[in-house]
């Protein structure tokens, strides 16, 4: 059952990314513009065509500059245009289309661009340290915590919980790794095998290096109109049909980690915008968030593609392979593609977008793909953003 | 255009501009968290009572985030176990370290929250703990 709410229809027409790499000589507004530039000449819009511009940016301290949406206005087409900024930690780069969505649903603007960025390699000797002040003041910073070690706790918790074993979660690594080799803008494409992940070195049990996406430095964007307008400018507009998203409480003690509740929360809200109603049914082909490769196995719990604890057996099965009932991370995923993070939540999307307009070239899932739904996630493991597209 | 990715001894010969922002804060710990560290000074674990739906908050807070009223009566509770724990190999500089890390998080039976802590001897999910020191990183023990 769809909901009763009104507003305008919104589609993507155009979509562009740099590739993902280790460190970019070029700076943010530099990286920004070379991929505000490629989706606008997708959508065939000039830049003076555009009435408002969101960006999406996660910590300031990564790219190393305060006030960084002011600071990526400039490459992202948004001098003297109406410009926001959302931020929603690692589940910016789906939240910076959501705030498109509703720019153009809600009838302010007709035609907006949506630019995330994130440069990932300034921070110096290595990114996790800006994360210094995240935590409690009190009673969590003296600990001098950071975020990989949070997730190795939840990702322990998900394995104890659900009875699940390295040697499966490993084959999402496996998976994403092998889906990036089709993937020009991609990082880290490999064949890699489960002994390789588990392997490799430990950074902080039960997460090894082969178990985690690489630092990366990376630009995304993508034009999001009014139906009408998208009729004139193509005849194969992708429908963003489902937006949804959650945040959980902060005090992230105060859960049970095995589960992520906010994303159902998230992705009931889609769904429901969208009038899905059985999901394993419904949807095609997914972009779950995975920064880390028991992430994606969380997610799609979550995200209701799998019963609590059944991912990894239908992972095993080849469910979720490029050629399976529901190709999952068919891009390569965060963990082959890199993770710029704002860039990786809004590359998740343009995945999607690629998929239901059949421009997926190597990387076009086998089966025909009518819905689609990508996903990010971040904050203190308590962010979720949820779209759902269609063709 | 062609975008260009640096290599490392590209990084290295190039002109570096080192700062270091001066920035200090002094925290403070706020109404509830302040008679929790008074707890510990006592070798107490204080917990906050919602009025409403009787959570106990640990550490204890000020509001129950469900009912949004305040919390009344601290509470001192017990029973420690490990919900979850993790071995860190690497500092926050990506420096290995001599010796890991065992961390947890700690909760307490019928309560809402937890604590982080240091962890002594073999851990095991799920499994009871003793505080050895009531300091901020708590220190806990396998039972």
């Amino acid at each position: 059952m769809r909901t009763n709410l009104y507003f305008r229809r919104v589609a993507v027409i155009g979509a562009g990314m740099t590739p993902f790499k280790r460190r970019y000589l070029e700076t943010p507004q530099e990286l920004a513009w070379e991929a505000s530039k490629t989706a606008l000449e997708e959508a065939g819009l000039e830049l003076r065509d555009v009435d408002c511009v969101v960006i999406g940016s996660a910590p300031d301290a990564f790219d190393g500059i305060h006030m960084k949406g002011e600071y990526l206005s400039h490459g992202s087409g948004g001098v003297r245009k109406p410009v926001s900024r959302v931020y929603v930690g690692g589940a910016t780069g789906v939240m910076t289309v959501i705030s498109a969505w509703y720019h153009v649903a809600s009838g302010l603007c007709r035609k907006v661009l949506a630019v995330a960025e994130e440069k990932m390699s300034p921070g110096r000797p290595h990114p996790q340290a800006v994360f210094r002040y995240i935590w409690d003041p009190i009673t969590e910073k003296p600990l001098n915590p950071n975020l990989i070690w949070i997730f190795a706790m939840e990702m322990h918790r998900y394995m104890y919980v659900n009875k699940v074993s390295k040697e499966e979660i490993a084959l999402v690594s496996v998976k994403n790794k092998r889906n990036a080799l089709a993937n020009p803008y991609a990082q880290l494409g490999a064949e890699i095998t489960v002994e390789d992940v588990l392997k490799s070195e430990v950074l902080v049990w039960p997460v090894q290096l082969l178990d985690v996406s690489p630092v990366s430095d990376g630009a995304a964007a993508m034009v999001l109109v009014e139906g009408d307008v998208a009729r004139r400018y193509t005849d194969t507009p992708v429908w963003v049909e489902g937006v949804g998203w959650t945040l959980d409480n902060t005090s992230w003690p105060n859960r049970e980690l095995a589960y992520p509740r906010y994303l159902e929360n998230a992705a009931r809200m889609a769904y429901k915008m969208a009038g899905i109603e059985r999901p394993q049914k419904e949807i095609d082909v997914v972009e779950p968030y995975d920064p880390f490769d028991y992430k994606e196995l969380h997610h799609l719990e979550g995200l209701m593609l799998a019963k609590r604890g059944e991912a990894p057996s239908l992972l095993k099965e080849g469910f979720f392979d490029k050629d399976g009932e529901i190709p999952s991370s068919p891009s390569g995923g965060l963990l082959g593609v890199g993770n710029p993070i704002a860039a990786a939540g809004l590359m998740k999307t343009i995945s999607i977008y690629w998929q239901l307009k059949g421009t997926g070239g190597r990387m076009q899932v086998k089966k025909p793909v009518h819905t689609g739904v990508a996903q990010a996630w971040g904050d203190l493991m308590q962010a979720s953003t949820v779209v759902v597209m269609r063709n | 255009m062609t975008l260009h990715p640096l290599k490392e001894e590209e990084l290295n010969s190039h002109y570096t501009v080192n700062y270091k922002p001066e920035a200090v804060y002094s925290y403070t710990a706020g109404q509830a968290l302040s008679k929790f560290l008074l707890g510990l000074k006592d070798g107490k674990i204080l917990g906050r009572k919602c009025p409403k739906c009787g959570r106990v908050y640990v550490p204890p807070r000020m509001y129950c985030e469900k009912c949004f009223v305040e919390n009344v009566d601290y509470v001192e509770v017990a029973n420690p176990y490990l919900d979850a724990f993790t071995v860190v190999y690497y500092d926050n500089e990506g420096r290995k370290l001599d010796k890991p890390v065992t961390l947890g998080l700690v909760r307490f039976e019928e309560t809402v929250g937890g604590l982080l802590a240091y962890v002594e001897g073999e851990p095991r999910l799920g499994g009871r703990v003793e505080i050895v020191a009531y300091d901020i990183p708590l220190r806990v023990r396998v039972k």
